[in-house]
């Protein structure tokens, strides 16, 4: 039997749709960032498997990719690293309780302003607490990495 | 439509959320591993190829690896299904994807027998 073709669907907004601001309230940010750091740690995470590979060329080898590594700038990608992976972790866990239904509070009549009543003070504490946890991470790990 | 799809898409969602969970206790471990040591004897040489040849930090190490990949890959699949959809490009996409994932899991392992001794 011949398949009926669906229509494509196309974002057509596409990733200019992510970045345009003009649209930003908590959730949107809290998306956006969700995305920005996963891609972001997925690079880090291909980057860190190549990186740790050259240990298996000998102490050479692996001592000169860490000179690469082991600089200021190295260090602050590191803390960029530290700040992404704790909020995509927090807020990730936020995600998974929010699709599981914890969190949402009872469904409400959509009155004026037309508040979502699933974007309550638990939602918004959460992503509040993945950006303060991110931030006391970062700082610990300045405190390592450049021995303050 | 039939589907042509192994898992459901709530199936593998609740994969990306499990593998997500386990990747932060695993990494965890990880960095608390760089962490009982001073940060710059945790990546001597010496210290490396010793972590290596623990067989349960090895096994951390390759969860690690599968973890991440399967819950990164995956995720980059949710964003580009997000960004366009048609069957062409959704197969493209998983095929990619699953790929990209495979290449990184064999090459990390590689790293990991080698180091070890094994290989």
């Amino acid at each position: 039997m011949k398949e009926i073709e669906q229509p494509t669907r196309n974002n057509l907004e596409g990733i200019g749709g992510w970045l345009n601001p003009s649209r930003y309230g908590w959730e949107r940010i809290s998306y956006w960032f969700q995305r920005l750091t996963g891609v972001f740690l997925l690079i880090y995470f291909i980057g860190h498997v190549y990186e740790t590979s050259t240990i298996v060329n000998g102490q050479n080898a692996w001592e000169s990719f860490l000179e690469l590594t082991q600089t200021v700038w190295g260090h602050l990608f590191l803390i960029m690293v530290i700040g992404a992976s704790t909020f995509h972790s927090a807020n990730g866990i936020r995600l998974v309780f929010t699709h599981v239904g914890i969190g949402l509070g009872t469904p409400g009549r959509p009155d004026y302003p037309y508040s979502p009543a699933s974007l309550n003070y638990r939602q918004k504490s959460g992503i509040w607490i993945a950006l303060i946890l991110s931030a006391v991470a970062m700082y610990y790990g300045f405190n390592v990495l450049f021995g303050v | 439509m039939e589907s042509h799809t192994l898992l459901k898409e709530s199936q593998i969602m609740k994969i990306h959320y499990i593998t997500g969970i386990a990747a932060i206790f695993v990494v965890a471990v990880h960095i608390l591993m760089r962490l009982v040591v001073p940060f710059e004897l945790s990546l001597e040489y010496d210290y490396i190829i010793a972590n290596y040849k623990n067989l349960v930090y090895v096994l951390i190490l390759e969860s690690i690896l599968v973890l991440i990949s399967v819950h990164g890959f995956n995720g980059v699949r949710i964003i580009l299904l997000e960004l366009r959809q048609s069957r062409a490009w959704e197969n493209m996409v998983t095929v990619v994807t699953i790929s990209a994932m495979i290449a990184l899991i064999a090459y990390g392992t590689r790293t990991i027998i080698l180091a070890n001794g094994l290989g």
